[in-house]
Protein backbone atom coordinates (compact mmCIF):
# COMPACT_ATOMS: atom_id res chain seq x y z
CA UNK A 1 0.00 0.00 0.00
CA UNK A 2 1.82 2.90 -1.36
CA UNK A 3 1.75 6.04 -2.91
CA UNK A 4 4.36 7.64 -4.98
CA UNK A 5 4.49 10.76 -6.91
CA UNK A 6 8.24 10.60 -9.01
CA UNK A 7 9.87 13.42 -9.58
CA UNK A 8 10.33 13.24 -13.04
CA UNK A 9 10.23 9.93 -15.40
CA UNK A 10 13.59 8.89 -15.25
CA UNK A 11 12.61 8.57 -11.55
CA UNK A 12 9.91 7.02 -12.32
CA UNK A 13 10.98 4.25 -14.58
CA UNK A 14 13.81 3.53 -11.82
CA UNK A 15 10.69 3.04 -9.62
CA UNK A 16 9.12 0.44 -11.75
CA UNK A 17 12.45 -1.26 -11.42
CA UNK A 18 12.82 -1.70 -7.93
CA UNK A 19 9.03 -2.60 -7.12
CA UNK A 20 7.54 -5.37 -9.20
CA UNK A 21 4.75 -5.85 -7.68
CA UNK A 22 1.28 -4.87 -9.08
CA UNK A 23 0.64 -1.14 -8.94
CA UNK A 24 -1.63 1.19 -11.01
CA UNK A 25 -1.17 4.52 -12.87
CA UNK A 26 -2.94 7.16 -11.59
CA UNK A 27 -3.25 9.78 -14.72
CA UNK A 28 -7.04 11.82 -14.91
CA UNK A 29 -8.56 8.94 -12.92
CA UNK A 30 -11.83 8.63 -14.57
CA UNK A 31 -11.29 4.75 -14.66
CA UNK A 32 -9.17 4.44 -11.69
CA UNK A 33 -11.85 6.04 -9.40
CA UNK A 34 -14.59 4.57 -10.36
CA UNK A 35 -13.09 1.09 -9.97
CA UNK A 36 -12.13 2.14 -6.46
CA UNK A 37 -15.20 3.12 -5.62
CA UNK A 38 -17.27 0.26 -6.83
CA UNK A 39 -14.27 -2.53 -4.57
CA UNK A 40 -12.73 -3.43 -8.06
CA UNK A 41 -8.98 -1.98 -6.82
CA UNK A 42 -8.33 -2.50 -3.40
CA UNK A 43 -4.97 -2.00 -1.37
CA UNK A 44 -3.56 -0.89 -4.31
CA UNK A 45 0.02 0.29 -5.11
CA UNK A 46 -0.09 3.67 -6.92
CA UNK A 47 1.88 6.23 -8.64
CA UNK A 48 0.68 9.25 -10.03
CA UNK A 49 1.70 10.10 -13.38
CA UNK A 50 -0.39 13.38 -14.45
CA UNK A 51 1.80 15.89 -13.09
CA UNK A 52 4.80 14.39 -15.48
CA UNK A 53 4.78 16.94 -18.38
CA UNK A 54 7.62 14.88 -20.62
CA UNK A 55 4.57 12.59 -20.66
CA UNK A 56 1.53 14.89 -21.96
CA UNK A 57 1.45 17.31 -25.21
CA UNK A 58 1.21 16.68 -28.77
CA UNK A 59 4.32 16.82 -30.97
CA UNK A 60 5.86 16.14 -35.00
CA UNK A 61 8.94 14.43 -35.64
CA UNK A 62 9.74 13.75 -39.31
CA UNK A 63 6.79 11.90 -40.44
CA UNK A 64 4.71 10.96 -37.15
CA UNK A 65 2.84 12.58 -34.64
CA UNK A 66 3.71 11.48 -31.05
CA UNK A 67 0.86 12.07 -28.51
CA UNK A 68 1.96 11.51 -25.27
CA UNK A 69 0.10 8.96 -22.98
CA UNK A 70 -1.43 11.95 -20.08
CA UNK A 71 -2.36 13.72 -23.05
CA UNK A 72 -6.54 14.53 -22.35
CA UNK A 73 -9.01 13.42 -25.20
CA UNK A 74 -9.85 17.61 -25.02
CA UNK A 75 -5.85 18.41 -25.70
CA UNK A 76 -6.17 16.04 -28.79
CA UNK A 77 -9.39 17.63 -29.66
CA UNK A 78 -8.34 21.21 -29.58
CA UNK A 79 -4.74 20.25 -31.38
CA UNK A 80 -4.08 22.43 -34.82
CA UNK A 81 -1.44 19.71 -35.52
CA UNK A 82 -3.76 16.96 -34.90
CA UNK A 83 -6.48 18.64 -37.35
CA UNK A 84 -4.01 19.80 -39.85
CA UNK A 85 -2.89 15.93 -39.84
CA UNK A 86 -5.38 13.33 -38.48
CA UNK A 87 -8.90 15.11 -38.65
CA UNK A 88 -10.85 12.01 -38.90
CA UNK A 89 -9.08 10.68 -35.49
CA UNK A 90 -10.19 14.18 -34.53
CA UNK A 91 -13.29 14.36 -35.28
CA UNK A 92 -14.45 10.69 -33.95
CA UNK A 93 -13.20 11.73 -30.03
CA UNK A 94 -15.97 14.58 -30.22
CA UNK A 95 -18.38 11.43 -29.35
CA UNK A 96 -16.15 10.52 -26.30
CA UNK A 97 -18.53 11.16 -23.16
CA UNK A 98 -18.72 14.85 -22.36
CA UNK A 99 -16.71 17.76 -22.25
CA UNK A 100 -16.18 17.39 -18.26
CA UNK A 101 -14.58 13.86 -19.14
CA UNK A 102 -12.87 14.95 -21.85
CA UNK A 103 -11.08 17.61 -19.75
CA UNK A 104 -9.88 14.72 -17.56
CA UNK A 105 -9.28 11.26 -19.36
CA UNK A 106 -5.79 10.81 -20.58
CA UNK A 107 -5.05 9.25 -24.49
CA UNK A 108 -3.02 6.33 -22.51
CA UNK A 109 -5.20 5.53 -19.60
CA UNK A 110 -7.74 4.66 -22.33
CA UNK A 111 -5.64 2.30 -24.17
CA UNK A 112 -4.26 0.75 -20.71
CA UNK A 113 -7.47 0.20 -19.10
CA UNK A 114 -8.14 -1.68 -22.48
CA UNK A 115 -11.90 -1.93 -21.64
CA UNK A 116 -13.71 -3.79 -24.56
CA UNK A 117 -15.42 -0.16 -24.97
CA UNK A 118 -12.74 2.06 -25.21
CA UNK A 119 -13.71 4.95 -27.32
CA UNK A 120 -9.71 5.77 -28.69
CA UNK A 121 -8.11 2.38 -29.52
CA UNK A 122 -10.56 1.39 -32.76
CA UNK A 123 -9.59 4.39 -34.13
CA UNK A 124 -5.94 3.90 -33.18
CA UNK A 125 -5.92 0.32 -34.95
CA UNK A 126 -7.81 1.64 -38.25
CA UNK A 127 -4.47 4.33 -38.49
CA UNK A 128 -2.29 1.40 -37.24
CA UNK A 129 -0.73 3.23 -34.23
CA UNK A 130 2.00 2.00 -32.23
CA UNK A 131 2.23 2.42 -28.52
CA UNK A 132 5.47 3.29 -26.77
CA UNK A 133 6.66 1.38 -23.80
CA UNK A 134 9.36 2.65 -21.90
CA UNK A 135 10.83 1.17 -18.85
CA UNK A 136 14.62 2.30 -17.77
CA UNK A 137 16.53 0.28 -19.55
CA UNK A 138 14.48 0.30 -23.45
CA UNK A 139 12.01 1.80 -25.42
CA UNK A 140 9.63 -0.73 -27.16
CA UNK A 141 7.31 0.21 -29.91
CA UNK A 142 4.34 -2.07 -30.23
CA UNK A 143 1.62 -1.77 -32.75
CA UNK A 144 -1.54 -1.12 -31.15
CA UNK A 145 -2.92 -4.49 -32.78
CA UNK A 146 -0.29 -6.40 -31.30
CA UNK A 147 -1.07 -4.55 -27.99
CA UNK A 148 -3.40 -6.48 -26.09
CA UNK A 149 -3.94 -10.68 -25.64
CA UNK A 150 -6.97 -11.10 -23.95
CA UNK A 151 -9.56 -8.66 -21.68
CA UNK A 152 -7.95 -5.78 -20.28
CA UNK A 153 -4.58 -7.76 -20.48
CA UNK A 154 -1.70 -6.36 -22.46
CA UNK A 155 1.69 -7.15 -23.32
CA UNK A 156 2.95 -4.28 -20.83
CA UNK A 157 5.75 -5.59 -18.79
CA UNK A 158 6.00 -4.93 -14.93
CA UNK A 159 8.75 -2.66 -15.42
CA UNK A 160 7.05 -0.80 -18.40
CA UNK A 161 4.47 2.21 -18.81
CA UNK A 162 2.79 3.52 -21.75
CA UNK A 163 4.74 6.82 -22.38
CA UNK A 164 3.47 7.95 -26.06
CA UNK A 165 1.09 6.98 -28.80
CA UNK A 166 2.60 7.03 -32.42
CA UNK A 167 0.42 7.76 -35.64
CA UNK A 168 2.02 8.40 -39.15
CA UNK A 169 1.32 12.03 -40.38
CA UNK A 170 -0.38 10.57 -43.53
CA UNK A 171 -2.27 7.51 -41.91
CA UNK A 172 -5.57 8.92 -42.87
CA UNK A 173 -3.91 10.74 -46.73
CA UNK A 174 -6.26 9.29 -49.32
CA UNK A 175 -8.61 7.03 -47.01
CA UNK A 176 -12.57 7.50 -47.01
CA UNK A 177 -13.03 7.27 -43.06
CA UNK A 178 -15.94 6.01 -41.04
CA UNK A 179 -16.50 6.16 -37.06
CA UNK A 180 -19.72 5.24 -35.46
CA UNK A 181 -20.82 4.47 -32.05
CA UNK A 182 -24.58 2.72 -31.60
CA UNK A 183 -24.92 3.49 -28.15
CA UNK A 184 -28.05 4.03 -25.87
CA UNK A 185 -27.35 7.52 -24.53
CA UNK A 186 -26.64 10.59 -26.59
CA UNK A 187 -23.33 12.00 -24.85
CA UNK A 188 -22.32 9.15 -22.28
CA UNK A 189 -22.43 6.60 -24.33
CA UNK A 190 -20.46 3.39 -23.29
CA UNK A 191 -21.39 2.26 -26.62
CA UNK A 192 -22.66 -1.15 -27.43
CA UNK A 193 -21.13 -1.15 -30.92
CA UNK A 194 -18.48 0.90 -32.36
CA UNK A 195 -17.36 0.53 -35.80
CA UNK A 196 -13.96 2.72 -37.41
CA UNK A 197 -13.38 2.08 -41.02
CA UNK A 198 -10.90 3.28 -43.43
CA UNK A 199 -11.46 2.36 -47.41
CA UNK A 200 -9.93 3.57 -50.55
CA UNK A 201 -11.82 2.53 -53.84
CA UNK A 202 -10.44 2.76 -57.11
CA UNK A 203 -13.48 2.07 -59.68
CA UNK A 204 -16.14 0.63 -58.01
CA UNK A 205 -13.63 -2.00 -56.05
CA UNK A 206 -12.71 -1.88 -52.43
CA UNK A 207 -9.28 -2.01 -52.85
CA UNK A 208 -7.91 -1.32 -49.52
CA UNK A 209 -10.30 -1.50 -46.25
CA UNK A 210 -9.67 -1.48 -42.58
CA UNK A 211 -12.20 -2.02 -39.78
CA UNK A 212 -11.87 -2.25 -36.13
CA UNK A 213 -14.60 -3.15 -33.74
CA UNK A 214 -15.07 -1.64 -30.09
CA UNK A 215 -18.06 -3.50 -27.43
CA UNK A 216 -18.17 -7.28 -29.71
CA UNK A 217 -14.67 -8.80 -28.07
CA UNK A 218 -12.80 -8.88 -25.37
CA UNK A 219 -10.87 -6.00 -26.45
CA UNK A 220 -11.31 -3.72 -29.29
CA UNK A 221 -9.43 -5.38 -32.77
CA UNK A 222 -9.22 -5.25 -36.18
CA UNK A 223 -11.60 -7.08 -38.60
CA UNK A 224 -8.40 -9.06 -40.50
CA UNK A 225 -11.07 -12.00 -41.94
CA UNK A 226 -13.52 -9.62 -43.28
CA UNK A 227 -11.16 -7.00 -44.33
CA UNK A 228 -9.66 -10.02 -46.39
CA UNK A 229 -12.65 -11.11 -47.90
CA UNK A 230 -13.77 -7.56 -48.75
CA UNK A 231 -10.74 -6.40 -50.30
CA UNK A 232 -10.92 -6.18 -54.44
CA UNK A 233 -14.28 -6.73 -54.08
CA UNK A 234 -17.54 -4.50 -55.56
CA UNK A 235 -20.27 -3.68 -53.57
CA UNK A 236 -22.25 -5.99 -55.20
CA UNK A 237 -19.92 -9.08 -55.01
CA UNK A 238 -20.36 -9.05 -51.12
CA UNK A 239 -22.48 -11.21 -49.72
CA UNK A 240 -23.07 -9.81 -46.55
CA UNK A 241 -24.14 -12.75 -44.36
CA UNK A 242 -20.42 -14.43 -45.08
CA UNK A 243 -19.06 -11.00 -43.35
CA UNK A 244 -21.59 -12.06 -40.29
CA UNK A 245 -19.99 -15.64 -40.42
CA UNK A 246 -16.57 -14.24 -40.59
CA UNK A 247 -17.44 -12.05 -37.74
CA UNK A 248 -18.27 -14.96 -35.75
CA UNK A 249 -15.22 -16.65 -36.24
CA UNK A 250 -12.86 -13.57 -35.77
CA UNK A 251 -13.63 -12.34 -32.31
CA UNK A 252 -14.60 -13.56 -29.11
CA UNK A 253 -17.31 -12.07 -27.80
CA UNK A 254 -18.35 -10.75 -24.37
CA UNK A 255 -21.22 -11.00 -22.91
CA UNK A 256 -22.57 -8.30 -20.56
CA UNK A 257 -26.44 -7.37 -20.02
CA UNK A 258 -25.53 -4.01 -22.10
CA UNK A 259 -27.54 -6.38 -25.00
CA UNK A 260 -26.63 -9.83 -26.63
CA UNK A 261 -24.29 -10.85 -28.90
CA UNK A 262 -26.59 -11.75 -32.37
CA UNK A 263 -27.63 -8.43 -31.73
CA UNK A 264 -24.54 -6.88 -31.61
CA UNK A 265 -23.15 -8.62 -34.58
CA UNK A 266 -25.84 -7.72 -36.88
CA UNK A 267 -25.66 -3.89 -35.84
CA UNK A 268 -22.01 -3.90 -36.68
CA UNK A 269 -22.39 -5.91 -40.20
CA UNK A 270 -25.21 -3.19 -41.25
CA UNK A 271 -22.27 -0.99 -40.25
CA UNK A 272 -20.42 -2.19 -42.32
CA UNK A 273 -22.15 -2.35 -45.23
CA UNK A 274 -22.88 1.54 -44.34
CA UNK A 275 -19.82 2.24 -44.62
CA UNK A 276 -19.51 0.35 -47.53
CA UNK A 277 -22.11 2.00 -49.33
CA UNK A 278 -21.00 5.58 -48.48
CA UNK B 1 -32.56 35.84 -6.91
CA UNK B 2 -32.63 34.98 -3.15
CA UNK B 3 -33.43 31.86 -2.77
CA UNK B 4 -30.64 30.47 -5.40
CA UNK B 5 -27.64 31.30 -3.37
CA UNK B 6 -29.91 28.89 -0.72
CA UNK B 7 -29.19 26.18 -3.03
CA UNK B 8 -25.23 26.61 -2.96
CA UNK B 9 -24.49 26.77 0.05
CA UNK B 10 -26.74 24.33 2.75
CA UNK B 11 -25.16 20.86 2.60
CA UNK B 12 -27.42 18.57 1.67
CA UNK B 13 -29.32 15.81 3.46
CA UNK B 14 -27.43 13.34 1.88
CA UNK B 15 -24.57 13.90 4.30
CA UNK B 16 -21.73 13.23 3.49
CA UNK B 17 -20.64 9.14 1.93
CA UNK B 18 -17.46 7.85 4.37
CA UNK B 19 -15.30 6.30 2.11
CA UNK B 20 -12.73 4.46 3.14
CA UNK B 21 -9.38 5.22 0.69
CA UNK B 22 -7.17 2.46 -0.70
CA UNK B 23 -4.30 3.87 -0.07
CA UNK B 24 -3.78 3.58 3.65
CA UNK B 25 -0.72 5.95 3.13
CA UNK B 26 0.86 9.00 4.95
CA UNK B 27 -0.58 12.41 4.23
CA UNK B 28 0.79 14.51 1.76
CA UNK B 29 1.48 18.34 1.53
CA UNK B 30 -1.33 19.22 -1.31
CA UNK B 31 -0.89 23.42 -2.14
CA UNK B 32 -3.09 24.90 -4.76
CA UNK B 33 -5.31 28.06 -4.94
CA UNK B 34 -9.01 27.52 -4.39
CA UNK B 35 -11.46 30.28 -5.14
CA UNK B 36 -8.49 32.75 -5.50
CA UNK B 37 -7.29 32.23 -1.57
CA UNK B 38 -4.12 29.71 -1.70
CA UNK B 39 -4.68 26.90 0.41
CA UNK B 40 -2.66 24.32 1.92
CA UNK B 41 -3.41 21.06 3.33
CA UNK B 42 -1.76 17.59 4.41
CA UNK B 43 -4.16 15.17 3.43
CA UNK B 44 -4.39 10.91 1.94
CA UNK B 45 -3.63 11.98 -1.47
CA UNK B 46 -5.96 9.98 -2.58
CA UNK B 47 -8.71 11.40 -0.73
CA UNK B 48 -11.59 12.32 -3.62
CA UNK B 49 -11.44 16.14 -4.30
CA UNK B 50 -14.57 16.19 -3.77
CA UNK B 51 -14.47 15.08 -0.12
CA UNK B 52 -11.65 17.21 0.10
CA UNK B 53 -13.84 20.01 -1.00
CA UNK B 54 -17.22 19.71 1.15
CA UNK B 55 -15.32 18.01 4.11
CA UNK B 56 -12.27 19.70 4.70
CA UNK B 57 -12.94 23.20 3.12
CA UNK B 58 -17.17 23.12 3.93
CA UNK B 59 -17.27 23.88 0.37
CA UNK B 60 -20.81 22.21 0.17
CA UNK B 61 -21.59 23.94 -3.22
CA UNK B 62 -20.48 21.08 -5.20
CA UNK B 63 -22.67 17.86 -5.22
CA UNK B 64 -22.42 14.52 -5.14
CA UNK B 65 -25.03 12.80 -7.46
CA UNK B 66 -23.55 9.86 -9.05
CA UNK B 67 -20.19 9.64 -7.64
CA UNK B 68 -19.17 8.14 -10.78
CA UNK B 69 -18.61 10.93 -13.65
CA UNK B 70 -21.75 10.74 -15.29
CA UNK B 71 -24.01 13.23 -13.63
CA UNK B 72 -21.98 16.59 -13.20
CA UNK B 73 -23.39 17.62 -9.32
CA UNK B 74 -19.90 17.74 -8.66
CA UNK B 75 -18.63 20.07 -11.52
CA UNK B 76 -15.44 22.85 -10.61
CA UNK B 77 -13.16 24.10 -12.33
CA UNK B 78 -9.58 22.41 -12.13
CA UNK B 79 -7.31 24.95 -14.16
CA UNK B 80 -10.08 26.87 -15.77
CA UNK B 81 -11.90 23.36 -17.20
CA UNK B 82 -14.75 21.99 -16.12
CA UNK B 83 -14.25 18.50 -14.72
CA UNK B 84 -15.91 16.34 -12.36
CA UNK B 85 -14.40 16.38 -9.27
CA UNK B 86 -16.16 13.20 -7.70
CA UNK B 87 -13.59 11.10 -10.06
CA UNK B 88 -10.94 13.46 -9.14
CA UNK B 89 -8.38 12.84 -6.03
CA UNK B 90 -6.38 15.31 -3.62
CA UNK B 91 -3.53 15.18 -5.55
CA UNK B 92 -5.06 16.35 -9.10
CA UNK B 93 -5.58 19.58 -7.23
CA UNK B 94 -1.76 19.53 -6.27
CA UNK B 95 -0.61 23.11 -7.24
CA UNK B 96 -3.50 24.23 -9.60
CA UNK B 97 -5.96 26.59 -9.47
CA UNK B 98 -9.66 25.32 -8.46
CA UNK B 99 -13.10 27.70 -8.42
CA UNK B 100 -16.33 26.12 -6.83
CA UNK B 101 -19.85 27.50 -7.47
CA UNK B 102 -19.00 29.55 -4.22
CA UNK B 103 -15.96 31.46 -5.82
CA UNK B 104 -18.19 31.41 -9.41
CA UNK B 105 -21.43 33.08 -7.64
CA UNK B 106 -18.96 35.76 -6.87
CA UNK B 107 -18.17 36.37 -10.14
CA UNK B 108 -19.82 38.89 -12.52
CA UNK B 109 -20.86 36.44 -15.01
CA UNK B 110 -21.91 34.01 -12.24
CA UNK B 111 -23.89 36.60 -11.03
CA UNK B 112 -25.42 37.39 -14.50
CA UNK B 113 -25.87 33.40 -14.70
CA UNK B 114 -28.09 33.03 -11.53
CA UNK B 115 -30.12 36.05 -12.34
CA UNK B 116 -31.24 34.20 -15.95
CA UNK B 117 -31.58 30.92 -14.20
CA UNK B 118 -33.82 32.44 -11.93
CA UNK B 119 -36.17 34.71 -13.77
CA UNK B 120 -36.00 31.79 -16.46
CA UNK B 121 -37.58 29.35 -13.72
CA UNK B 122 -34.90 26.83 -14.76
CA UNK B 123 -34.40 25.58 -11.18
CA UNK B 124 -36.70 23.29 -9.24
CA UNK B 125 -35.26 20.88 -6.85
CA UNK B 126 -31.61 22.47 -7.53
CA UNK B 127 -29.34 19.70 -7.13
CA UNK B 128 -28.07 19.87 -10.14
CA UNK B 129 -27.86 23.76 -10.28
CA UNK B 130 -24.01 24.31 -8.86
CA UNK B 131 -23.41 21.83 -11.54
CA UNK B 132 -25.18 23.28 -14.19
CA UNK B 133 -23.65 27.09 -12.79
CA UNK B 134 -19.79 26.02 -13.14
CA UNK B 135 -20.55 24.30 -17.03
CA UNK B 136 -21.98 27.44 -17.91
CA UNK B 137 -20.03 30.08 -16.61
CA UNK B 138 -17.20 27.85 -18.84
CA UNK B 139 -18.88 28.38 -21.35
CA UNK B 140 -19.99 31.99 -21.15
CA UNK B 141 -15.97 32.86 -20.29
CA UNK B 142 -14.54 31.25 -23.57
CA UNK B 143 -17.53 31.21 -26.15
CA UNK B 144 -20.65 32.85 -24.86
CA UNK B 145 -22.13 32.76 -28.54
CA UNK B 146 -25.66 32.28 -28.37
CA UNK B 147 -26.03 29.29 -30.06
CA UNK B 148 -28.29 26.46 -28.84
CA UNK B 149 -26.12 23.47 -30.63
CA UNK B 150 -23.39 25.06 -28.50
CA UNK B 151 -25.08 25.11 -25.36
CA UNK B 152 -25.87 21.91 -25.41
CA UNK B 153 -23.10 20.17 -25.94
CA UNK B 154 -21.27 22.45 -23.38
CA UNK B 155 -23.62 20.86 -21.13
CA UNK B 156 -23.74 17.57 -21.69
CA UNK B 157 -21.80 16.35 -18.96
CA UNK B 158 -24.27 18.12 -16.84
CA UNK B 159 -27.45 15.85 -15.68
CA UNK B 160 -30.71 17.72 -14.40
CA UNK B 161 -33.71 14.88 -13.56
CA UNK B 162 -36.48 18.08 -13.36
CA UNK B 163 -36.68 19.85 -16.03
CA UNK B 164 -36.21 18.55 -19.03
CA UNK B 165 -33.12 21.31 -19.89
CA UNK B 166 -35.18 23.58 -22.28
CA UNK B 167 -35.76 26.43 -19.57
CA UNK B 168 -31.83 25.90 -18.58
CA UNK B 169 -30.87 26.18 -21.59
CA UNK B 170 -33.26 29.52 -22.52
CA UNK B 171 -31.28 30.99 -19.01
CA UNK B 172 -27.59 30.45 -20.75
CA UNK B 173 -28.77 31.97 -24.01
CA UNK B 174 -30.45 35.00 -22.26
CA UNK B 175 -27.23 34.99 -19.75
CA UNK B 176 -25.15 35.34 -24.00
CA UNK B 177 -27.51 38.35 -24.66
CA UNK B 178 -26.73 40.22 -21.84
CA UNK B 179 -23.26 39.25 -21.03
CA UNK B 180 -22.29 40.94 -25.12
C1 LIG C 1 -18.80 8.89 -16.81
C2 LIG C 1 -17.76 8.25 -17.65
C3 LIG C 1 -17.92 8.24 -19.03
C4 LIG C 1 -16.95 7.66 -19.84
N1 LIG C 1 -17.13 7.69 -21.18
C5 LIG C 1 -16.21 7.12 -21.99
C6 LIG C 1 -16.37 7.14 -23.41
O1 LIG C 1 -17.32 7.72 -23.96
N2 LIG C 1 -15.44 6.51 -24.16
C7 LIG C 1 -14.38 5.89 -23.61
O2 LIG C 1 -13.56 5.34 -24.33
N3 LIG C 1 -14.18 5.86 -22.27
C8 LIG C 1 -15.07 6.46 -21.45
N4 LIG C 1 -14.88 6.43 -20.09
C9 LIG C 1 -13.71 5.71 -19.52
C10 LIG C 1 -12.47 6.58 -19.21
O3 LIG C 1 -12.81 7.94 -19.07
C11 LIG C 1 -11.39 6.45 -20.28
O4 LIG C 1 -11.02 5.11 -20.42
C12 LIG C 1 -10.15 7.31 -19.99
O5 LIG C 1 -9.47 7.54 -21.20
C13 LIG C 1 -9.20 6.73 -18.98
O6 LIG C 1 -8.10 7.62 -18.80
P1 LIG C 1 -7.63 8.12 -17.36
O7 LIG C 1 -6.46 9.00 -17.57
O8 LIG C 1 -8.75 8.69 -16.63
O9 LIG C 1 -7.18 6.74 -16.72
P2 LIG C 1 -6.89 6.37 -15.19
O10 LIG C 1 -8.16 6.12 -14.51
O11 LIG C 1 -5.94 7.35 -14.59
O12 LIG C 1 -6.12 4.99 -15.42
C14 LIG C 1 -6.80 3.91 -15.98
C15 LIG C 1 -5.87 2.69 -16.08
O13 LIG C 1 -4.84 2.91 -17.01
C16 LIG C 1 -3.56 2.72 -16.43
N5 LIG C 1 -2.71 3.76 -16.99
C17 LIG C 1 -3.01 5.09 -17.06
N6 LIG C 1 -2.02 5.73 -17.71
C18 LIG C 1 -1.10 4.81 -18.06
C19 LIG C 1 0.15 4.86 -18.76
N7 LIG C 1 0.67 6.00 -19.23
N8 LIG C 1 0.84 3.70 -18.95
C20 LIG C 1 0.34 2.55 -18.49
N9 LIG C 1 -0.82 2.43 -17.82
C21 LIG C 1 -1.54 3.55 -17.61
C22 LIG C 1 -3.77 2.80 -14.94
O14 LIG C 1 -2.86 1.95 -14.27
C23 LIG C 1 -5.20 2.32 -14.78
O15 LIG C 1 -5.25 0.93 -14.66
C24 LIG C 1 -15.82 7.03 -19.26
C25 LIG C 1 -15.65 7.05 -17.87
C26 LIG C 1 -16.60 7.66 -17.07
C27 LIG C 1 -16.40 7.67 -15.60
S1 LIG D 1 -21.33 13.17 -8.66
FE1 LIG D 1 -19.67 13.58 -9.89
S2 LIG D 1 -20.50 13.35 -11.84
FE2 LIG D 1 -22.10 12.67 -10.60
S1 LIG E 1 -33.59 20.87 -10.86
FE1 LIG E 1 -33.70 18.95 -9.93
S2 LIG E 1 -32.10 17.86 -10.90
FE2 LIG E 1 -32.15 19.71 -11.97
Amino acid sequence: MKFVKPKDVENLLKNLEEDKGKKYFLAGGTDLNVQIKNGIIRDANIIYINHLTELSGISEENNIILIGATTSIMDILDSDLIKRHLPYFQRSLESFASPLLQNTATIGGNIANGSPTADVIPLLLVLNAKVELSSKSQCRLVYIKDFFTGYKQNVMKSNEIITHIIIDKNAEKDFLTFYEKVGSRRTLTISKVTLAGMKKVSGNRISQIRLAVGSLSEFPRRLFKVEDYITDKTLTEIDFSKVENLLGKEITPITDLRSDKEYRYHVCVNLIRTFLNQ
Amino acid sequence: MGMHLGFLFPSWGLGTRYRKSVVKEKKMKINFILNENEVSIDVDPMKRLLDILREDFGLTGTKEGCGEGECGACTILLDGKPVTSCILNAIHADGKEIYTVEGIAEKHIGKLLIDCFDETNAVQCGFCFPGFLVSSYYYLKTDGEKNLDKIKKALSGNICRCTGYQKIFESVMMACVRKS
